[in-house]
C-alpha cells in the first residue's frame, strides 16, 4: 500500500486493511493416501535435535530478509543429513515394534520447511515438505494415524532451553493453559483421537512437555541446555539409537493404550502474544486477517475462541504465513 | 616483529568477504548486563547438568578443544574461521584436523584405562562449534555453542580425574603461532601467570583435576610446564612468526597425542601430576587487550562487573575472590562485554 502520511484516505484504508486468506487455504480439506497397518506421523523439528545449538545450523537463509544474516550453509547443509538420519532411525524403530506406514512432516520453518533430504529418508516415508501447508506441523494427519512422534523439538518461548520459541508468539495459552509447539499441536491430534508417544529435545522442553502432556509419552533427551545456543551434546549415532528405541518402545507402549489423546475442553479459549520483535508490520496483518474473528486484547495480544483445534490449527498458518511472507 | 610494524601489517583490510564488522563505536550500545542478556544458564546449574550425565567410578578425562596450536595451523583468518564467520572453505579441513586430535587423546586415554570422555569447544572464531560432531568418538559429550558458562571449562566438576589441552595457543605477548589470552593482554592470580591453558588449570585444579596434557606450539608447550611443571606436553610445531610454522605431518602429531594421552592418564593414576593449586584468597590481576581498552565503553563496562576495581593503569584491574569458578564466570563476563555489539 503506498500512501502518504497524514492523508485521510491513507488512514481510512489502513483501518480497514484486510489480510489475504492463507495461500493454503483451498487445500484444507485435502487427505494423505490412506496406507495399511499401524501408522506413524513424525514432525521432525530441528533446534531440538542432537547436537545443534546455535540458529546457523538451523537456518538456510532464504526464508526471507530477518534471517538472511542468520545462515551458515556450510553449517545448516550438514545437519540435514543428521536430521534425515534422527528421523530414519526413528522409523526404523517403531518398524521394529510392527508400526508399517510413516508419514513424515517437516516441523521445521529452515529453508521454508525443507530441510529432510528425500534421497536420503527412508524409502518407505511419505513426506509432506515446503511452505505454506494447511496445518502447518501437523498437515496431513488425520484419525487413521497410530501415533504421533514429535524429534528435534524445543523449548517453549521464554523458556532456558536451546533456541527456544513458540511459533510467532511470545506466549500462547489454550483455557489458561501454557502450550508450546508440541502441546499445541498434540492438541489439534488430540481431537483426532491420535495421541502423541514420543517428544525428543533437550532437557527443558522434555520438562516442560512432560507438566503440559499429562498422559506421558517416551522421552528422549536429545542434550542439555547450557545457554540458548550451547549444550551439552551426544554423538549423533548415540542419539540415533536411543531414538530407535524410545520409537520402538512408544509404538509398542501406544498399541498398550499406555497414552490418551490430547485434549481440551470446548470451546477452546485461545490468547496469544506476538513476539516483540516482530515489526508492526506483521501485527497489523495478524489483526487484518478476517476470517478467525480475532479480538484484540492490547497491543500485541489477540485472543480467539473457537470450538476446532483445526481451524486453530488454519490460525497458525494464516500467522506463519504473515511472518514469514 | 616490532608490535609497530605487527598492528600495520593487521591494520591492512582484508578480502571484502572479510569485512562482516561495522565499526564498533559507530552501534548503538545495548545496556543491559553481559550475561543476562545473553540467557546463559549459571555456571553451576551447567556443572549439575553434566554430573547428571556422568558415570560414577571409571576415569574421566575434560578435553578442551582449540585450535590455534593445531597440527598445520598457522593462520587465523583463513584456516580458524568459517565463511558464514569472514573465513573460508579452508576451515573445513582444519575442523577435521581438530576432530582427528581430540580423537588421538581420546584413544590414548581409553587404552590407559580411561573410560569417559567430555569435549568441550574451546575456539571461538565459529562461535565454539568446530569439532565434526559426526565424526567425534561416539562415546564422548561434546559441549558446544555460544555463549557458555565459563567459556573453556564449561561444566568443570570434581567427577573429572583429568584435564587435557589439544591445539592450544601461547600466551598473549609470547612469540607463539597466534597468541593471545581471552580479551586480556595479561592476567595473573597472586602474582602467577597463567595463559589459557593455565587458567583451565587453576579452574580444575581447586577441584583436585590435574591438567594432564596440553599440546600446541613449542611456545606454548614450553610456557606451559613453566607454569604447571612437568606435565605431558605435545608440540606439533614450531614457530618463526605469529602466523609461521614448521609443521609436523598431522599423521605423526596424532600418533604422538596418542602415547602422550596415555602416559598422562597414567601419570594421573599414580598422583604422580597434581592439581594446580594456588592460595586463598586469589588476588586476579588483568589488564585488557589494548585494542578493547581504547574503547570507553568497555573499559567503564569491565570496571562496573561485581567485584572488580581499577588496576594500576586504565584498562587494567583488580579483583579478589575464594572461587576460581567465580573467578572463570569472570572471565565469562569480560569476554561478553569485549564481544558485545
Amino acid at each position: 500500500m503506498r500512501c502518504f502520511v497524514g492523508t485521510i484516505l491513507c488512514l481510512t484504508s489502513a483501518l480497514q486493511a484486510q489480510t489475504a486468506p492463507p495461500s493454503s487455504a483451498p487445500f484444507r480439506e485435502k487427505q494423505i493416501p490412506r496406507e495399511a497397518g499401524f501408522r506413524v506421523f513424525i514432525v521432525p523439528d530441528m533446534e531440538g535435535m542432537g547436537s545443534a545449538v546455535d540458529i546457523r545450523e538451523v537456518i538456510a537463509g532464504n526464508e526471507g530478509e530477518r534471517y538472511k544474516e542468520l545462515t551458515s550453509p556450510d553449517y545448516w547443509d550438514r545437519f540435514r543429513l543428521l536430521l534425515t538420519r534422527e528421523v530414519n532411525a526413528t522409523i526404523r524403530g517403531a518398524r521394529s515394534a510392527g508400526a508399517r506406514s510413516f508419514v513424515v512432516n517437516e516441523g521445521h520453518g529452515g529453508n521454508l520447511f525443507a530441510n529432510v533430504l528425500p534421497w536420503e529418508l527412508d524409502s518407505s516415508a511419505i513426506l509432506v515438505r515446503g511452505f505454506p501447508k494447511p496445518l502447518v506441523m501437523v498437515t496431513g494427519i488425520d484419525s487413521s494415524f497410530g501415533t504421533l512422534m514429535f524429534t528435534g523439538a524445543h523449548a517453549n518461548a521464554g523458556s532456558p532451553g536451546v533456541l527456544a520459541h513458540n511459533f510467532a508468539f511470545d506466549s500462547f495459552t489454550v483455557n489458561g493453559n501454557i502450550l508450546n509447539e508440541v502441546g499445541i499441536n498434540a492438541l489439534i491430534a488430540g481431537e483426532l483421537g491420535v495421541s502423541v508417544s514420543l517428544v525428543s529435545g533437550d532437557d527443558v522442553l522434555i520438562a516442560e512437555t512432560q507438566k503440559i502432556v499429562p498422559s506421558g509419552f517416551v522421552a528422549i533427551v536429545t542434550k542439555r541446555a547450557v545457554g540458548r545456543s550451547a549444550a551439552i551434546t551426544y554423538s549423533p549415532a548415540k542419539v540415533r539409537r536411543m531414538l530407535q528405541a524410545g520409537a520402538a518402545e512408544a509404538v509398542r507402549r501406544e498399541r498398550r493404550g499406555d497414552f490418551k489423546p490430547f485434549t481440551m475442553a470446548r470451546p477452546y479459549r485461545v490468547e496469544f502474544k506476538l513476539r516483540q520483535t516482530y515489526p508492526d508490520s506483521i501485527v497489523q496483518a495478524v489483526a487484518g486477517l478476517q476470517e478467525f474473528k480475532l479480538e484484540r486484547k492490547g497491543d500485541r495480544h489477540f485472543s480467539y475462541v473457537t470450538d476446532s483445534a483445526r481451524q486453530m490449527g488454519w490460525l497458525l498458518d494464516a500467522i506463519e504465513e504473515a511472518v514469514l511472507r | 616483529m616490532k608490535p609497530a610494524i605487527m598492528a600495520a601489517v593487521l591494520a591492512v583490510p582484508g578480502p571484502a568477504w572479510s569485512q562482516g564488522q561495522v565499526a564498533r563505536d559507530t552501534m548503538p550500545r545495548d545496556t543491559t548486563p553481559p550475561a543476562a542478556a545473553f540467557g546463559v544458564t549459571e555456571y553451576r546449574l551447567a556443572r549439575q547438568k553434566l554430573e547428571q550425565d556422568m558415570q560414577r567410578g571409571g576415569f574421566s578425562v575434560y578435553i578442551i578443544a582449540d585450535m590455534e596450536g593445531l597440527a598445520g595451523a598457522v593462520r587465523n583468518q583463513t584456516e580458524m574461521r568459517p565463511v558464514s564467520r569472514g573465513g573460508s572453505p579452508q576451515h573445513e579441513r582444519f575442523r577435521q584436523e581438530l576432530t582427528d586430535e581430540v580423537n588421538a587423546l581420546i584413544t590414548g586415554a581409553r587404552a590407559a584405562g580411561a573410560t569417559q570422555f567430555i569435549v568441550n569447544e574451546g575456539h571461538g572464531g565459529t562461535l565454539f562449534r568446530n569439532v565434526l560432531v559426526d565424526r567425534l568418538d561416539p562415546e564422548a559429550i561434546l559441549i558446544r555453542g555460544y555463549p557458555k558458562p565459563i567459556v573453556m571449562s564449561t561444566g568443570m566438576n570434581p567427577m573429572v580425574d583429568a584435564m587435557m589441552i589439544v591445539g592450544a595457543h601461547a600466551n598473549a605477548g609470547s612469540p607463539g603461532i597466534i597468541s593471545h589470552n581471552f580479551a586480556f593482554d595479561s592476567f595473573t592470580v597472586n602474582g602467577k601467570v597463567l595463559n589459557e591453558a593455565g587458567i583451565a588449570a587453576f579452574i580444575g585444579g581447586e577441584m583436585g583435576v590435574p591438567l594432564g596434557l596440553a599440546s600446541g606450539d613449542d611456545v606454548l608447550t614450553a610456557e606451559t610446564r613453566e607454569m604447571l611443571g612437568p606435565i605431558e606436553t605435545v608440540t606439533v610445531k614450531t614457530a618463526f612468526s605469529r602466523s609461521a610454522a614448521a609443521v609436523l605431518p598431522p599423521a605423526t602429531v596424532h600418533r604422538t597425542l596418542r602415547q602422550a594421552a596415555a602416559r598422562a592418564v597414567r601419570r594421573v593414576k599414580t598422583g604422580e601430576l597434581k592439581p594446580l593449586k594456588l592460595q586463598k584468597p586469589y588476588r586476579v590481576r588483568f589488564c585488557l587487550r589494548r585494542s578493547f581498552t581504547e574503547d570507553e565503553w568497555v573499559r567503564k563496562t569491565v570496571g562496573r562487573l561485581e567485584g572488580v576495581a581499577d588496576g594500576a593503569s586504565p584498562g587494567c584491574f583488580v579483583y579478589t575472590s575464594n572461587s576460581a569458578e567465580e573467578v572463570g564466570n569472570l572471565l565469562n563476563e569480560v569476554e561478553w562485554t569485549v564481544l558485545k555489539p
